[in-house]
């Protein structure tokens, strides 16, 4: 490289690091869409326990709402239901991608 | 064939230096030992590993590195961009539950991740201060996480509860996880050590088994600490970049 060019590639690699880092800043924050043993290792150790719990816990809600408003059996009905949906959504957001993102939207819906 | 098993045995909790302070037990047990022992370790690994700080590190050196580094792309990637404020409590979390997780699998040591109210203590700290984050970072506009865009009123009757109800699952999610699994675990390995005692010759069988389970074991203790790590920056993402 000589001196004359020195410059020019300097310059150039201030406007690609700018470009990089505008990209950056604009961009949403990465998603759990990367590949990778590793990443798949995690995904399928953690997802396993979410549905079970989230009905676990819902259900123990609506056991604990019964016993303080006298509603029996009705709050861990209902709040049974809604543990299973929260665990499937929670389930099908963590094996889409989508990471355990509660009101995820897509990208692409973003303003 | 007797047979005396006592797998949960491992996990009872016995004082070393018995403390009341005011009709509370606050006595330093042995869970509290190796806490302690976790916290010294992950310290002096640190300390004295980048002690030196050579451009071409050694051994220390090299591991102390390498967990940063790490720590720091987790954090990078999954909790995107602004996050790197929270890279400490982050490693802190990752280093406390890794170390804790394989001192549990030295014979005769203790295994802190598989009491629930620390799993759940760890976890409940990360869900607060994620909230307290995002309320931080976006006040009153945080709530908007919870309704869904372009869905119809009645709809929404039905899915603010369940946003809701899994937003408020995660920690629990994150505790039980490591929990379980450090207790399954646990307990698996003393059943069929408990079985070599007992059967005589024949205990090759159990032996060989428990040896296939601690390999497997030291995968789950590295795989949870990462888990729990990883979750902790996905909820930060969400608490940071509200989408």
């Amino acid at each position: 490289m000589s001196e004359e060019q020195r410059p020019d590639a300097l310059a150039r690699l201030g406007e690609q690091l700018d470009r990089a880092q505008a990209r950056r800043g604009e961009e949403p924050a990465p998603g759990y869409s990367d590949t990778g043993q590793q990443r798949a290792l995690g995904v399928g150790f953690r997802i396993g326990i979410e549905l079970v719990v989230a009905i676990l816990v819902a259900t123990g809600l609506g056991w604990a709402i019964d016993r303080v408003l006298g509603t029996r059996p009705f709050g861990m009905i209902v709040l049974f239901f809604l543990g299973v949906a929260a665990g499937m959504l929670s389930v099908y957001r963590a094996i889409t991608g989508q990471s355990a993102a509660v009101g995820f939207r897509r990208p692409e819906r973003k303003d | 064939m007797a047979l005396e098993l006592h797998p949960l045995e491992q996990f009872k909790i016995e004082p070393l230096i018995p403390i009341h302070i005011g009709g509370l037990d606050v006595s330093y047990t042995n869970a509290a030992l190796f806490m302690t022992i976790a916290v010294v370790l992950i310290t002096a690994l640190l300390v004295l590993g980048t002690r030196r700080g050579a451009l071409v590190p050694g051994r220390w050196q090299s591991v102390a590195e390498m967990s940063y580094e790490f720590v720091g792309d987790m954090v990078e990637t999954n909790a995107g961009h602004g996050a790197e404020p929270y890279f400490p409590f982050v490693f802190s979390l990752f280093m406390f539950v890794l170390f804790s997780n394989f001192l549990g699998l030295i014979p005769y040591s203790y295994t802190v991740t598989s009491q629930i109210i620390v799993t759940f203590a760890l976890a409940a700290t990360v869900f607060i201060g994620v909230t307290i984050v995002g309320i931080v970072k976006h006040g009153t506009h945080f709530l908007r996480l919870f309704v869904p865009e372009g869905v119809p009123i009645v709809l929404l009757l039905l899915l603010v509860p369940i946003e809701l109800l899994s937003y408020f699952i995660r920690p629990f999610t994150l505790a039980i996880r490591l929990f379980a699994n450090m207790l399954a675990g646990h307990t698996m390995l003393a059943i069929f050590g408990g079985f070599a005692a007992s059967v005589g010759l024949l205990a090759i069988l159990p032996v060989a088994l428990d040896v296939a389970i601690l390999a497997l074991e030291v995968l789950v203790a590295a795989l949870q600490a990462y888990v729990f790590a990883i979750l902790t920056c996905l909820y930060l993402r969400d608490a940071l970049h509200l989408h």
